[in-house]
């Protein structure tokens, strides 16, 4: 059986604006596999969001090919690719993006909602499980606004974990965290990638970037290698 | 699933609106009053238009004949052959030839006032009904005490019989079951009371004045002795069939059979086939209408009416929706983010569609629920407004359980409407702008949209404004026509002579006594008796045939109104003569019979001829000398004053045309019973009510006082109606100029605070506060100029609507149009400008920190 879970060919993405045209990411290739620690990094605006967004499926590549569990999904209707994301995919944001009007409870249910089926006991299960996992269950009645950022980002994180996705795709997650929030959270990364989570996350931060297994460099929408990355950012600077 | 979903939307719906109290009230208040609105009239419409009879399966009633055509009338009905009131003998052939008819029954076209006693008990003015013996099995109606009439009871040598109204038990005779039985006086005629119909049933018609009792078609001749009794004239036309047909019966062949029997009916008349009548007997029908409603007296008069008000209170709904729409897709742009995390999570498009259109559904559900409160109100005060004095009118302001469907229909319809919207937009979020981040989103779109909603209110505000202006025009035209009488210190009171016992023998001294007794009361002017006063809503009209002119054919207008009346009847009006004389003592019971006439007789009838000492008669060319004029008075409005002033001739109290042989005589005879006096006080009087009661007591205790009350009263009274839609339309054009307004100063303030950093570079480049203010006041220019371009059209062809409740101003009344654009313009502006001003204090810096 083949293991790999992401597996993209020659993905280009290009934004349309007015008469403007970006090519925010060409000619992508990348294969991530199950259990597989994945960082992908690059300076700013070089297509990392882009990317990620693209592996998410909550934006469409322009062109290109994309296997998701050995199921092409570039082309999907918007419907299929809510229900992947609902089922295949956990998000972690830069700035959380928990809902400020739900409970730390009900923002940690609100994908298992969205899963058609699932009975109401079983969606508070896997609540608990999950903030039980991240150390919050003592905080479900709380709203997000009476956390600290951390602690936010440990729901948000907990949200991720709840539907059992095959994938983790973080973005930036320690980008609004100091330090030391920020070293919490990727340990906490760790800990679910030892327990055999797939994760995918995106940081400019060399430190962070070392948790992972493999770092993916981007550089002006293009894969590079570390190697290529550190001359070209040379070459800009200079 | 589902269930569970809707209600953790429900639940997030209710904390969002607990979160924000200051929308959540605007929008419920501003719903209350739109749905309220909506709901307050559809109660008066249920109530009156949809109501059916409270009788068995109304499905199954029909009514041959369609119009009201109140109360007694001969020759032909209408001028376009439709043919829908009968005498007595044409309803039996009408039965005879209809076996398709399970039963039809006979009712009297008018309700008719009579003075009811029981024992020593003081008269009693309470309304009866003429019905055939079979009415109250042809509705599939029991007694709820006693019995019904029957067929038996429904016969020349029947006791006269009589069944009360449930109400009219319980409120005139006290809910006393022994009056079960009992004798009661009915126009100085024993009846005995032989049962009560059941509670809730109100007759055969939704009327403000229902029937509180119900004699056989048998017992006319009794009540109205002698002469002037019609049951057995062929030729008088005074009731209206309403039968039960039986199952599977074809209507429109049923109609085409009666239209063959009324021909063949009419053949057999003298009084239709004379003066070219046959022609026109090819060209009667009958029209068969169903009726579960019953009959639809009150139904025609308001339909118009109550349709208009139902457009027009859905104009201001739909304007309630556009500003909740846009308070609703401020706070979507607010929440963008928040559903751009939703459909990361996989939130589908459906659920995030249906999470809007909860939360605008459960606002307009408790709008609806308050608009329930603004609707009892609302009906019970239009109710109040449109028929005062009327408190028997079987039409109730509580919601009914239709009612209460409309309601929650509408509910459902407008959070639906003002949710599409924002539904829409909340769509137009992408799922990647969770990680793009909002402000490199795609370019917001809901200023458009808002845009759009101003535009669409202002036109509609426009329309309600134009129709606004339309009708209080019109009625300030109707209130302020020349009537041409004289109502200040005037005052009218209805009597009932015949309650009291009085014959047209009798009734001559008892005028006589009135005249002297009201005379000497300090102050009055003048007195005069007549038939009946003008404008108080009755008409008595005959044919006029001046002698030497040709017969006027069958088809030919002839009609005039005419009234008998006192001596100083034209002073008590202030109505002057123009040409000869008025009546004076000289005119007797025994002297030459003359009349007055009006002008407009005088250009109808003599156009080419001095009229003074020529000679009149009516309906029959034999009778065509019988009035000799003597005078013409100046034209003045006697019947609707909506209309132009009909021919009128008048005839005095004193004398009596007995050469009229049947049925023209029963006319004559009845009208020597007058039931209206007029008193000029010529000055201004105290407690004038209590004076005239006294008096009229001092000249006979027994004589039943109907009502007094001002003669100016009077006349308001017939614009009732005008006045309430020109009300109603003014107060919709009023909340809509409102919601209009509160809705461009919303959208307004969004855009400046939405363009704050804008503006701000703006400043910081040189642009003046002014310049500024001209931004904001261009925006709210181009949105009241674009409502007024659209809204103009829209509000022309409203007006064609209009016309025929319009009176004495065009429906492209150029004043109107100027005046709404006017308003609108002037409203929209004073919207603008605070947002303007707003825009205009920016500090730059201040600004430049926004995001």
């Amino acid at each position: 059986m083949n293991d790999k879970l992401i597996d993209i060919e020659d993905l280009t993405k290009v934004f349309y604006t007015d008469e403007v045209e970006t090519h925010a990411l060409s000619g992508i290739h990348l294969t991530i596999s199950r259990g597989e620690y994945v960082a992908m990094s690059g300076p700013s605006g070089c297509g990392k969001s882009t990317l990620l967004s693209i592996l998410g499926l909550l934006d469409t590549p322009t062109g290109g090919k994309y296997l998701l569990n050995n199921k092409p999904v570039e082309n999907l209707s918007f419907s299929e690719r809510s229900r992947i994301r609902n089922q295949e995919i956990g998000f972690i944001f830069q700035s959380f993006n928990l809902i400020g009007d739900l409970t730390v409870e009900e923002n940690v249910e609100l994908p298992l909602t969205y899963r058609a089926g699932m009975p109401s006991a079983e969606r508070k299960k896997r609540v608990k499980e999950a903030l039980e996992r991240v150390n919050m269950a003592h905080r479900m009645r709380h709203y997000p606004a009476q956390l600290s950022g951390g602690q936010q980002q440990r729901v948000a994180v907990a949200r991720a974990l709840a539907g059992s996705p095959s994938i983790l795709l973080a973005d930036e997650p320690t980008g609004n965290l100091d330090s030391k929030n920020g070293e919490a959270v990727m340990h906490l990364l760790a800990d679910l990638h030892r327990e055999g989570s797939t994760i995918c996350m995106v940081t400019h931060d060399p430190r962070f970037a070392k948790h992972a297994e493999r770092e993916v460099h981007l550089f002006d929408g293009k894969v590079v290698s570390e190697q290529e990355l550190q001359k070209l950012t040379a070459e800009v600077e200079a | 699933m589902i269930g569970g979903s809707v209600i953790q939307d429900l639940r997030y719906t209710l904390r969002q609106l607990r979160k924000s109290p200051g929308f959540a009230l605007t929008a419920i208040v501003t719903l209350a009053l739109g749905i309220g609105a909506n709901t307050a009239i559809f109660t008066l419409v249920k109530g009156i238009l949809l109501r059916s009879l409270p009788v068995a399966d109304p499905a199954l009633l029909y009514r041959i004949g369609d119009t009201d055509n109140c109360c007694v009338n001969g020759g032909f009905v209408e001028r376009n052959g439709d043919f829908d009131i009968f005498s007595y003998d044409l309803y039996l052939h009408l039965k005879k030839s209809a076996p398709e008819f399970e039963q039809l029954a006979a009712v009297q076209a008018g309700i008719w006032r009579y003075s009811v006693r029981r024992g020593e008990a003081r008269g009693r003015e309470l309304r009866g009904e003429w019905v055939s013996g079979n009415y109250f099995s042809t509705l599939g109606l029991g007694a709820s005490m006693g019995r019904t009439m029957g067929e038996s009871d429904d016969s020349e040598n029947a006791a006269p019989v009589v069944v009360l109204s449930y109400r009219a038990w319980q409120n005139e005779f006290g809910a006393d079951p022994s009056v079960v039985g009992s004798t009661i006086s009915i126009q100085a005629h024993p009846f005995t009371v032989i049962g009560v119909a059941p509670a809730g049933f109100f007759g055969d018609r939704v009327t403000d004045t229902p029937a509180d009792f119900w004699m056989p078609l048998s017992t006319e001749p009794y009540v109205r002795e002698g002469q002037t009794a019609i049951l057995h004239h062929p030729d008088s036309n005074w009731l209206y069939p309403i039968g039960r047909v039986r199952q599977g019966t074809n209507i429109a062949a049923l109609q085409g059979k009666l239209t063959a029997a009324l021909r063949q009916w009419l053949f057999t008349r003298e009084a239709y086939t004379q003066h070219g009548g046959t022609a026109i007997i090819s060209k009667q029908y009958v029209a068969i209408v169903p009726a579960g409603g019953g009959i639809q007296n009150l139904q025609q008069e308001t339909g118009t009416g109550l349709k208009m008000l139902m457009i027009l209170s859905s104009v201001v709904l739909l304007i309630a929706c556009a500003n909740i729409a846009n308070l609703m897709l401020a706070r979507s742009t607010a929440r963008r983010s928040e559903i751009a995390v939703r459909m990361a999570m996989g939130a589908g498009r459906n659920r995030i569609i249906r999470q809007t259109l909860t939360e605008s559904i459960l606002l307009s559900c408790m709008g609806g629920l308050a608009g329930l409160g603004v609707a009892y109100a609302g009906s019970r005060t239009i109710l109040a407004l449109a028929f005062p004095d009327a408190p028997n009118l079987p039409v109730s302001a509580s919601p009914s359980l239709m009612v209460l469907g409309f309601a929650f229909a509408v509910s459902l319809v407008t959070g639906i409407l003002f949710g599409l919207a924002p539904a829409w937009f909340s769509l137009q979020a992408q799922p990647a702008e969770v990680l793009r981040g909002m402000n490199r989103s795609t370019r917001d779109s809901s200023g458009i949209s808002q845009k759009a909603l101003v535009v669409l209110q202002a036109m509609f505000s426009m329309v309600l404004l134009a129709c606004a202006i339309l009708m209080t025009r019109s009625l300030g035209n109707l209130e302020n026509q020349n009537f041409g009488i004289v109502t200040s210190n005037r005052y009218v009171m209805h009597i009932d002579p015949a309650g009291a016992g009085y014959t047209p023998d009798r009734a001559p001294a008892l005028y006589r006594e009135i005249e002297s007794r009201f005379s000497a009361l300090p102050g009055v002017s003048h007195v005069a008796l007549a038939l009946y006063s003008p404008l108080e809503g009755d008409n008595w009209g005959e044919c006029a045939m001046p002698q030497g002119h040709p017969v006027p054919r069958a088809d030919e207008n002839c009609n005039s109104t005419w009234d008998r009346v006192s001596t100083q009847f034209l002073q008590s009006i202030g109505v002057p003569m123009v040409r000869g004389r008025d009546f004076s003592d000289q005119d007797s019971a025994t002297s030459q019979p003359v009349a007055i006439v009006n002008e407009a007789f005088v250009k109808r009838f003599y156009s080419q001829e001095d009229p003074i000492g020529k000679h009149f008669g009516i309906d029959d060319p034999k009778y065509s000398s019988a009035f000799e004029i003597v005078g013409v008075f100046r034209d003045f409005k006697m019947n609707n004053p909506r209309e132009a002033v009909r021919p009128v001739y008048l005839r005095p109290l004193s004398q009596r045309f007995n050469r009229f042989a049947p049925p023209f005589i029963s006319g004559e005879v009845q009208s020597m019973i007058v039931s209206s006096i007029l008193i000029d006080f010529g000055s201004r009087q105290q407690n004038v009510d209590e004076l005239l009661r006294r008096t009229l007591a001092s000249v006979d205790p027994n004589l039943a006082v109907v009502d007094v009350h001002p003669f100016d009263r009077q006349v308001n009274d017939n614009f009732i109606q005008d006045r309430l839609l020109a009300r109603l339309t003014t107060l919709f054009g009023v909340l809509a100029l409102i919601l209009a307004s509160v809705g461009l100063y919303g959208v307004m303030s969004y855009f400046v605070v939405r363009r704050t950093n804008e503006i701000g570079i703006r400043m910081a480049l040189g642009a003046t506060r002014s310049g500024v203010m001209g931004i904001v006041l261009r925006g709210v220019a181009f949105q009241l100029a674009l409502g007024l371009i659209i809204g103009i059209p829209v509000s022309l062809f409203a007006g064609h609507m209009l016309a025929s409740q319009l009176y004495g101003i065009s429906s492209y009344d150029p004043l109107a149009f100027a005046g709404a654009t006017l308003v609108l313009a002037l409203c929209g502006t004073a919207a603008g400008l605070l947002p303007a001003r707003r825009a205009a204090s920016i500090e730059p810096m201040q600004a430049l920190r926004t995001e």
